[in-house]
């Protein structure tokens, strides 16, 4: 394409001397236009459709652009944006702190910072923005760039969490206040009860005949046995309301430490223990300690004729790759009586006892415990078992980080 | 050792304060005050009120739950004031709760003793208490400060 241009030039006396013409070859001009009206068609293409709210003020901090989804955001249409100065758009909190970001901007700064805008309709509205101020070629300050992201629904979301946080906090607390008074209210009138009735007891020896012995026995022991119950009771509300000191422990160290513990009924019973190499996991050692000693004391104490026979041992798991981590399955085995399988869930609740009391003490609340413990640790707990052929408890532990890790460097090795 | 050693007891329930006089009975040389609450310990200790001709205690036997000022307060008090620091402090609780034992020691408790709920118990934690704290140790003299 060619532009053509053509003069007459005349003399003073406007008789024609000659023609100038000239040709302009338009082409390399249109490819130029072309190629520049398809450039701006894709980045207007991309602003208007981005999810994104783009927003541009000049030096006087009015809006110079907004695209569709700012509108949006705003509740106002893009064209009637343009014009409007930024304070319009936020309360007068806002203004103070708006004020502040645009002498950032001024400064140079980009950024990415949260913002409660204010809605045409006065609703407020929480954004995510990514700012940016603009300068000239002379590199003085001409106005901001903003890419925004209405962030509303997460900030509700996270004011539920704190909400239910400070509930669960106060729940807790209110829960230890109850365990307190348990531990003091309850326990004193107990032991009025059982120590006068002893006093009697000794004050009248001789004096009562057989029978009234037998009645300050049953009264004695009831009260002796509410008292552990108790002790039971608090010992598993401190489970739930104490916060755990988690740290890669060895189970090596916390087996000893309940077989130290257990070592009068391990002598009594004649039991023989045995374990696999036992790992090292991340939990609360008190709550491990007294997991495994629940769990061995129990193995020790429902034996039949046999003496005890009890075997530990931990295997680890991958886990599934999405929801359920690595862990480990520990299995604490006897040959004792065993469990009938229509039990085997009801065991684990509190005070739920299989055998009368003089078959075998108890109060019903060491599987309880177990239960608490490791679920707090995060696995759980079950048993398998054959009535008469023994019983086989186990539990699941997380991995420890370390450990983790190094599983990671060997699956890639291996 | 002193002509006789006086023991405040702070105790609101009448049932442990009976228990706790048959289980001293048998002591030599003793002389027990009692008060019932918290308020009326710091008050026999400093001489106020009804108070003003008491005797200084050599030993303190403080319960923890108590009213309008409980024991924990009490010892908080008692360890807190120059002029009574000296005294040494048993508490005597029905509580055996962890929380309970390391409170009152880091309030600098002399000892920790959980009331035993078996009367047999009982009696030989006392008689126990008893051998030590009045036989074996030395307590601080009864002149003030």
């Amino acid at each position: 394409m060619v532009h053509a241009a053509a003069s007459l030039v005349t003399n003073t006396a406007g008789e024609p001397l000659l023609i100038t013409s000239s040709f302009i070859d338009l082409t390399e001009i249109h490819r130029a236009q072309s190629a520049l009206a398809v450039s701006e068609r894709r980045y207007r293409r991309i602003v208007e459709t981005a999810q994104e709210g783009v927003w541009m003020i000049d030096a006087d901090s009015r809006t110079t652009f907004a695209n569709c989804k700012m509108g949006e955001i705003l509740g106002r249409q893009p064209d009637e944006m343009l014009g409007m100065h930024l304070f319009e758009f936020m309360d007068e909190d806002g203004r103070k702190i708006a004020e502040d970001n645009l002498e950032r901007r001024r400064q140079g700064i980009s950024e990415q910072h949260e913002f409660k805008f204010q809605r045409k309709d006065g609703a407020f509205v929480w954004a995510l923005l990514g700012t940016n101020p603009i300068h000239d070629d002379n590199g003085a300050y001409c106005g901001a760039l903003a890419m925004v992201t209405d962030i509303t629904e997460r900030k509700r979301t996270e004011a539920a969490l704190a909400h239910y946080a400070t509930e669960l906090e106060q729940s807790n607390q209110d829960l230890e206040q109850f365990a307190y008074v348990a531990s003091h209210d309850l326990q004193e009138p107990l032991r009025m009860v059982a120590s006068y009735v002893q006093l009697l007891a000794r004050q009248y020896q001789g004096k009562l005949d057989a029978e009234a012995d037998q009645y300050i026995g049953y009264a004695v022991d009831g009260a002796k046995r509410m008292q552990r119950l108790i002790q039971d009771l608090l010992t598993l509300s401190r489970i739930s309301t104490r916060p755990q000191t988690m740290r890669n422990i060895d189970c090596e160290t916390v087996l000893a430490e309940a077989l130290k513990n257990l070592q009068i009924v391990i002598e009594d019973s004649g039991a023989s223990l045995t374990h696999a190499p036992l790992p090292v996991v991340y939990a609360d050692q008190g709550q491990l300690v007294q997991l495994f000693q629940n769990l061995i004391g129990n193995a020790l104490k429902f034996h039949g004729d046999t003496p005890p026979q009890v075997h530990i041992e931990a295997e680890l798991e991958p886990g599934d790759g999405a929801v359920e981590p690595p862990h480990w399955l520990f299995r604490i085995s006897d040959n004792g009586i065993g469990i009938d399988p229509q039990y085997f869930d009801r065991i684990f609740e509190i005070f739920q006892r299989l055998h009368n009391r003089d078959e075998y003490s108890g109060t019903g609340i060491g599987l309880a415990i177990c239960r608490r413990i490791v679920e707090r640790h995060g696995g759980h707990i079950g048993v398998i078992s054959t009535p008469g052929h023994g019983a086989t408890f186990f539990f699941t532990l997380p991995v420890n980080v370390t450990n983790a890790l190094n599983d990671c460097d060997s699956d890639r090795r291996g | 050792m002193h002509s006789t050693t006086v023991i405040l007891i702070v105790e609101d329930n009448p049932g442990d304060v009976n228990l706790l006089r048959r289980a001293l009975s048998g002591v030599r040389s003793v002389s027990l005050f009692v008060v019932n609450d918290g308020a009326a310990a710091i008050e026999f200790l400093r001489h106020e009120g009804e108070y003003g001709g008491a005797p200084r205690p050599n030993l303190l036997l403080l319960d923890l739950s108590l009213p309008k000022m409980d024991g924990h307060q009490v010892l908080a008090v008692v360890k807190g004031d120059p002029s009574l620091k000296s005294i040494p402090v048993v508490i005597l609780s029905g509580s055996n709760a962890p929380n309970d034992i390391s409170r009152a020691y880091a309030l600098n408790a002399n000892c920790y003793i959980a009331k035993p709920i078996d009367l047999d118990d009982y009696d030989r934690v006392i008689k126990a208490f008893e051998q030590f704290w009045l036989q074996i140790a030395q307590l601080p003299g009864s002149e003030t400060e």
